[in-house]
C-alpha cells in the first residue's frame, strides 16, 4: 500500500509539473515565422534586415519555422543573383511580429499576376480533441474561388490574398478549388490530411492564366493546441473491484452482499470488543 | 470490508498528496518570472546580423505530394511476458462523449491514434484496454495493477519494429484526479503510458472510480 501511495504522489507531482509548463511557454518572448515561396519560375534570395537569410529559395518551398524575438523585421526578396538587398523584386516590407504568435510570410502573385508578399497569422488556438483546423489561403493570380470538400463548397468567394478556416474532424479531406459559384475544379481534387490538434494550411498559388496553379501545404502545431480525451472508461463489470457490491446492484446482490456485510460487521465488532476488553485488563 | 476501507484510505491519501503538490506548485508560481529573463536572453536573434554564415533554416518542398507522413507507424501488438499479457492493438479515436473509445473486448488493446506512437520523437504513446467486461470476463490488463518497476514491456509497430520499454511506475489514481493532458502529452521525452481501470467500483453507475496508470520508458 505504501508503494501505491508513493506512486500516486508521483502522479500528483507530474500533474503539478504539467500544469506549470504551458503557463511558462505562453510567456515566451519569441515569435515563430515561416516563409513560403509562391511565385512561379523565380528563384530568389530573401534578406531580413538587409542580411541574406535564405539563399536560392525555390518556388514551392517552405522555410522555417524561425524563432525570432518579437519586433519588426524588414524583408526584401531579390533575384537569386543579386549582390545585396538594394533592388528587391518584392518589398522591402515590414513584418511586425508579436511575441507568442505564429506567422507565415508568403511571397506570391496578386490577382493581376504581379509579385507581392503577405504576412499571415496562423491560428494556433486550442482545438477540441479529435479535431483539426483547415486554413485555405488564396495567393494565386486568379479571381475569387470556392473551396470544395467532397464536391460541396465549404468556403465561398475567397479572394487573393484572403484566407478562410474551419475546424473539423481530423482525417483526410478531398479538396478542390473552383471559380466562385462553380463546381468545376481548376485545382484538385486532392486528398489533404487534416491532422488532429494542428492547423493544416493549404495555399492555392501560381497563375490561372499561365496554367501553373498548384497547392502547397503547411502544418502548424504548437504546445497546448490539441486537447486530451476526457477520460478512459476501461471497465464495466466490477470483477476486479477493491470494494464489494454493497450499493444495490440488483436484489440478489444486495441481499447476499448485505447479509455478508452484516456478518462481517458483527464479527469485526465482536473482535473489537474483545480487543478493547483485553486492553482494559 | 477491511480491503475496501484500506483502499479508500489510499485514495484519500493520494488526493491529499495531490492537493499538497498542487499547493506547492502554486506557491512556486510568483518565483517563476525570475527565470524568464534568462530564457528570453537565450533566444538569440538571427536578426542580429550574424557575421557571414547563413542561418541554418530548415527548408522543404510544400507540395502536397511531398508531404511527410503525419504520424509514425501504429502499434499493433503489446507484450508483457512477465504478466502473461500478449494482445493485439487497434488504433482508436474518441467515443461519443469525448473519451478514448476502447474495443469492448478487454483482450484487445487500443492505441490513441491522435497521440504519439512508439517511433515518435517526443510524447506519450497511450495504449489502453478494458480491465473487465460482463461479456468477456476479466482481461489481461487486470494484471497491470500489481506490476513492479523494471517489468519489460514490448510494443510492436506496423513496420515490424519491436520497441522495448521498462516499467517505471504504477499508480491507481481516482478518475477525477487523473492528469489526462499529461498522460496524453505529445511533448516531453518518448514514453509509453498503459491505462486501464481499477480500484473501487460504483455498482450503480457500473464504472470504476480509479484508473490504473502505468508509465514505461524506452530501453537503451
Amino acid at each position: 500500500m505504501k508503494k501505491t501511495m508513493l506512486a500516486a504522489l508521483g502522479a500528483g507531482a507530474l500533474v503539478a509539473l504539467a500544469g506549470a509548463a504551458p503557463a511558462n511557454a505562453a510567456e515566451t518572448d519569441a515569435a515563430m515565422l515561416s516563409v513560403l515561396h509562391g511565385v512561379p519560375d523565380l528563384t530568389v534570395d530573401v534578406y531580413v534586415n538587409d542580411e541574406l537569410t535564405l539563399d536560392d529559395f525555390a518556388p514551392g518551398d517552405l522555410a522555417g519555422p524561425l524563432e525570432l524575438p518579437a519586433g519588426t523585421y524588414t524583408v526584401a526578396i531579390t533575384a537569386a543573383d543579386a549582390a545585396d538587398a538594394s533592388s528587391p523584386a518584392i518589398g522591402p516590407i515590414d513584418l511586425p511580429l508579436e511575441a507568442g504568435v505564429n506567422y507565415t510570410a508568403v511571397a506570391h502573385l496578386n490577382e493581376a499576376g504581379d509579385p507581392t508578399a503577405t504576412l499571415f497569422t496562423n491560428d494556433t488556438t486550442q482545438l477540441a480533441a479529435g479535431e483539426g483546423r483547415l486554413t485555405v489561403r488564396h495567393v494565386a493570380a486568379a479571381p475569387a474561388v470556392d473551396v470544395l470538400a467532397g464536391g460541396s463548397p465549404v468556403i465561398t468567394a475567397l479572394a487573393n490574398p484572403e484566407e478562410a478556416k474551419l475546424d473539423l474532424a481530423a482525417g483526410t479531406v478531398s479538396a478542390a478549388v473552383a471559380a466562385t459559384g462553380t463546381t468545376e475544379p481548376v485545382l484538385g481534387p486532392a486528398d489533404v490530411e487534416v491532422a488532429e490538434g494542428a492547423n493544416t494550411i493549404v495555399y492555392a498559388w501560381g497563375s490561372l492564366e499561365a496554367e501553373n496553379l498548384a497547392l502547397a501545404v503547411q502544418t502548424v502545431t504548437v504546445a497546448g493546441m490539441n486537447s486530451s480525451p476526457d477520460g478512459v472508461p476501461a471497465g464495466s463489470a466490477g470483477l476486479v473491484a477493491t470494494n464489494g457490491p454493497d450499493s444495490g446492484a440488483g436484489v440478489w446482490a444486495a441481499v447476499i452482499g448485505g447479509s455478508l456485510l452484516a456478518a462481517v460487521g458483527l464479527i469485526w465488532a465482536a473482535a473489537r470488543r474483545r480487543a478493547a476488553a483485553g486492553a482494559e485488563r | 470490508m477491511t480491503r475496501a476501507r484500506v483502499s479508500v484510505g489510499v485514495m484519500g491519501g493520494s488526493i491529499a498528496a495531490l492537493a499538497v503538490v498542487l499547493a506547492t506548485a502554486g506557491c512556486a508560481g510568483p518565483g517563476g518570472p525570475a527565470t524568464s529573463p534568462s530564457a528570453a536572453a537565450s533566444v538569440t536573434s538571427s536578426a542580429q546580423q550574424p557575421p557571414v554564415a547563413l542561418p541554418d533554416i530548415p527548408r522543404s518542398s510544400a507540395a502536397l505530394a511531398d508531404r511527410p507522413p503525419v504520424s509514425a507507424p501504429a502499434p499493433v501488438r503489446l507484450v508483457v511476458a512477465e504478466l502473461g499479457i500478449d494482445v493485439p492493438v487497434e488504433a482508436v479515436g474518441l467515443d461519443d462523449q469525448g473519451r478514448m473509445g476502447l474495443p469492448a473486448n478487454p483482450a484487445i488493446a487500443a492505441w490513441y491514434r491522435f497521440g504519439s506512437a512508439p517511433g515518435s520523437a517526443t510524447g506519450s504513446t497511450v495504449i489502453a484496454a478494458h480491465v473487465d467486461s460482463l461479456v468477456y470476463d476479466i482481461g489481461p490488463f487486470a494484471r497491470l495493477a500489481d506490476a513492479p518497476a523494471g517489468t519489460r514491456v514490448e510494443v510492436t509497430t506496423a513496420d515490424g519494429v519491436v520497441h522495448a520499454y521498462t516499467l517505471e511506475s504504477t499508480a491507481i489514481v481516482p478518475k477525477e484526479s487523473v492528469d489526462w493532458s499529461g498522460a496524453f502529452a505529445r511533448d516531453g521525452s518518448p514514453r509509453l503510458t498503459l491505462v486501464t481501470c481499477g480500484g473501487e467500483f460504483d455498482y450503480d453507475a457500473r464504472r470504476y472510480l480509479a484508473n490504473v496508470i502505468v508509465t514505461a520508458v524506452p530501453l537503451g
